[in-house]
């Protein structure tokens, strides 16, 4: 097992871990093996590119750490822009906190709820304290090395700037919201514990972990629009609710001890920033034990009372034609639904599809009036969700329980074709017309009810492109395959992508024909039916296994 | 009394409430040294939960627990003497058998050659050497348990706690750990164990102990347990713990299976 400099480091404090009854050799081994399992773990971002390679001993969690460098330096020009500090500590600190505190959730709960470690440990002779210890101290290495890669780039822009005074106060500002991130993660845990189980917390903790995918990707689409509608000549004005808000807290002391600026809300900011977090670090450490027992219903997965859905089989009993098709379209529902990996793979790029046609629509804007925007044809960005389809689609065939694929050849199915348009199906119908009816709907406020016909266009088109897209990919069983054998068919999710432009394009050129865009819903609609029949010609010949 | 000094492991009138559930209702038991204690009940009459009291890992029981002699209570040196293989069969699986297994040693206080050496021969005879340096999450779940069972005795411990030890073990493999049992027994161990399987229990435990919701419904040998009632020592369980529906509760299952028809 790796040695690593940061025990080394330690052991020049070994005398005061001796002084408070920490068994060091002890404490340093539980470390060692913690960080060893840490770089076998997979973070949030490096699970999204997924090539994971078993004996690859880096830690993956230090290389995602260029991420959180690149979104620092992303806030330096924050530092700039405004005379006022509080407006400019208050965001940062506002996206330090959400950074940090989601990260802490997405990929550090395995740790922070590790019930593991106490029938390990405690059953051997190892104080408490000792174990202990080395959990605080484990949490503090990460909490460290993520602030410190987010932080640092705005600390010594800061420190240039505006000077030794700022810097510091700037820096015990950091370790106060530490305090504040652990706390308000750990009460967020014992609340979920105490009134569901521990299922619903990893479902909590999967969406955290879906989230903060969506956010970055689409943080860095958005931050550089965003300084375009940053009013800069913002004069900070104090409101009720900003004391609810521990970010804006933070701004505060800036402006009190640096600007001299005795406003009452900056003085009771200030209070808030010094007094909440100590008090919090202090409760949590008194509360301790009682978050442990909590831990213990973790494992527990309290009898279900699943309500029974009120009709739930309305709409799989209309779209689904056979019997078997219904037995796999609601298979693949609840796979879609419920499998927590195949959510974190596919959920964010929903989100992606649902975001792009408001990003393309505001760089619209700079070229256009927001006056002109509902008489123009600003409503084709829709396809621009449509250009997520494909890759979406290829995630339809791997499963985090691929071995339980078992079921297709062991049970008597003599006909492949239900399976896969069942599970087409269910794939239209829970991912994207969820997110095309809802933009559908936010853009027929914005562009007026003509554009019905439109969407009426781009929903055959949406579905079109489904078709082709399973059409073109390999022809695997669904939730099949192990996500470490991703293969992205990148070739062929391209040209995709590019047919959905096509689509975009005619549709276009058919509102510049009388009539057109009429023909045009005639013709898709015939194609969408030979499609669907010629597709799914399938046999158990064509399917390809792994 | 001369029973007590002779005595490796007491438990008096012990009792565990989790919240208003009652889960242990007094238990009371002496050990002496070099017994095999088969422990069986149902599932929910409370064996973990006395397994768990015993290591620690629960507080907030009453009554009494010695063990070598002394209350258990905010003590963590008896561990040094107690090897346990728990029944969620806990494990970091993100580490090699090898990391894992001198992980443990040390936290017993041995050194790291030395634990190294010990856990290779013992995987060694277990037939696992060849997985010695591959991680346990892709092992299977018989070898999981060796590695579980080889952290259990590295030290030398003079007490062992097994919970369902035999979980996922094929049935040469079970063969093997029964002979492992009876040789440390000979040479002086105490052996507290948990399973369902009752022909393993009936073979190899010079006293069984049943539980049933929270109390000690039987003590004694084998052949003790025969006198009070006939049959094996699974018929004497479904006595004792008043089971007796199995058959009417087969044919409907069956009868289910059948015709489809709830009843």
């Amino acid at each position: 097992m790796k040695d690593f400099m940061i025990l080394r480091l330690l052991d020049k404090f070994q005398k005061i871990f001796l002084a408070i009854e920490v068994d060091y050799p002890i404490m340093r081994r539980i470390l060692q093996v913690k960080l060893t399992m840490d770089t076998r773990r997979v973070s949030t971002f490096m699970s999204q590119s997924n090539t994971k390679k078993e004996n690859n001993e880096k830690n993956y969690f230090i290389s995602s750490l260029w991420l959180y460098i690149l979104i620092g330096l992303f806030l330096i020009p924050l530092l700039f822009i405004s005379e006022d500090y509080i407006f400019a500590m208050s965001t940062i600190f506002g996206i330090f906190m959400f950074m940090i505190m989601t990260s802490l959730i997405s990929d550090f709960s395995s740790v922070l709820l590790d019930v593991k470690d106490k029938n390990i440990m405690m059953t051997r002779p190892v104080n408490s304290r000792t174990m202990n210890t080395a959990k605080a101290i484990h949490i503090f290495l990460y909490l460290f090395y993520l602030s410190i890669s987010l932080a640092g780039g705005v600390l010594i822009t800061s420190l240039i700037r505006f000077g030794v005074l700022f810097f510091l106060l700037f820096l015990v500002e950091i370790v106060l919201m530490n305090f504040l991130i652990i706390t308000l993660t750990a009460m967020l845990y014992t609340i979920i514990l105490k009134y569901f189980d521990g299922e619903k917390l990893k479902d909590v903790i999967n969406y955290v972990q879906i989230g903060l995918s969506l956010v970055i990707t689409v943080g860095f689409q958005l931050v550089a629009r965003l300084f375009n509608f940053v009013d800069l000549s913002i004069v900070f004005v104090p409101r009720w609710w900003q004391f609810l808000i521990p970010p804006v807290w933070f701004g505060g002391p800036f402006q009190l001890l640096l600007r001299g600026d005795l406003n009452i809300s900056y003085i009771i900011f200030s209070l808030l920033t010094l007094m909440i977090p100590i008090l919090a670090i202090i409760t949590y450490i008194r509360l301790m034990p009682s978050f442990e027992k909590n831990l213990l219903k973790l494992n527990e997965n309290s009898e279900k009372k699943t309500k029974p859905k009120k009709n739930p089989n309305i709409i799989s009993r209309i779209v689904c034609t056979s019997r078997e098709e219904l037995i796999f379209y609601r298979f693949a529902s609840s796979m879609l639904k419920k499998e927590r990996e195949f959510k974190l793979k596919v959920y964010p790029s929903l989100g992606f599809a649902f975001i792009f046609p408001y990003i393309f629509l505001m760089n619209q804007l700079q070229m256009q009036s927001i006056q002109e925007l509902p008489s123009g044809n600003g409503f084709l960005n829709l396809y621009f969700s449509a250009i997520i389809i494909p890759s979406i689609l290829i995630m339809i065939k791997y499963s985090g329980n691929y071995r339980g694929a078992w079921i297709y050849k062991a049970l008597p199915i003599d006909n492949v074709k239900p399976i896969f348009t069942g599970t087409i199906k269910a794939f239209v119908i829970h991912l994207v017309l969820p997110v095309l009816s809802i933009n559908s709907i936010i853009f027929i406020l914005i562009f007026g009810v003509r554009i019905i016909p439109h969407l009426l266009a781009i929903y055959l088109n949406f579905v079109l492109l489904t078709l082709i897209t399973f059409f073109m990919l390999d022809k695997n069983l669904p939730f099949s395959m192990s996500f470490n054998d991703i293969n992205k068919e990148s070739g062929k999710t391209i040209f995709l992508m590019i047919v959905g432009g096509i689509m975009a394009l005619v549709h276009y050129l058919s509102t510049l024909i009388p009539f057109g865009l009429l023909v045009y819903i005639i013709i898709l609609f015939i194609i969408n039916i030979i499609t669907w029949k010629k597709t799914f010609n399938l046999s158990w010949e064509q399917i390809q296994w792994n | 009394m001369e029973m007590n000094s002779k005595s490796i492991l007491s438990i008096s009138n012990l009792k565990m409430k989790f919240g208003d559930n009652e889960v242990l209702k007094g238990i009371n038991l002496e050990v002496g040294k070099g017994d095999i204690i088969g422990y069986i009940g149902p599932n929910g009459a409370g064996k973990s939960t006395t397994i768990k009291i015993l290591l620690g890992l629960l507080e907030g029981f009453t009554g009494e627990v010695k063990i070598f002699g002394e209350s258990i209570v905010n003590q963590i040196s008896y561990k040094k003497r107690i090897g346990y293989v728990p029944e969620s069969s806990d494990i970091y699986d993100n580490l090699s058998a090898q990391e894992y297994l001198t992980f443990i040693g040390e936290l017993y206080g041995l050194e790291h050659d030395q634990v190294n050496k010990k856990a290779k021969s013992l995987m060694k005879i277990l037939g696992i050497e060849d997985v010695y340096e591959s991680r346990i999450s892709s092992f299977s779940k018989g070898m999981k348990q060796k590695v579980l069972i080889i952290s259990s005795l590295l030290h030398n411990p003079d007490i062992l706690f097994w919970d369902e030890p035999l979980s996922g073990l094929d049935a040469n493999s079970v063969i093997v750990v029964k002979e492992i049992l009876s040789t440390l027994s000979l040479r002086g161990k105490t052996i507290f164990y948990s399973s369902h399987i009752m022909e393993v229990v009936e073979k190899i435990s010079n006293r069984i102990l049943l539980i049933s919701d929270g109390l000690i419904l039987a003590d004694g040998s084998f052949e003790q347990l025969r006198d009070k009632s006939e049959g094996s020592l699974e018929e004497i369980f479904n006595q004792l713990t008043g089971f007796n529906e199995h058959q009417s509760l087969a044919s409907d299952f069956v009868d289910i299976i059948e015709t489809g028809d709830s009843i």
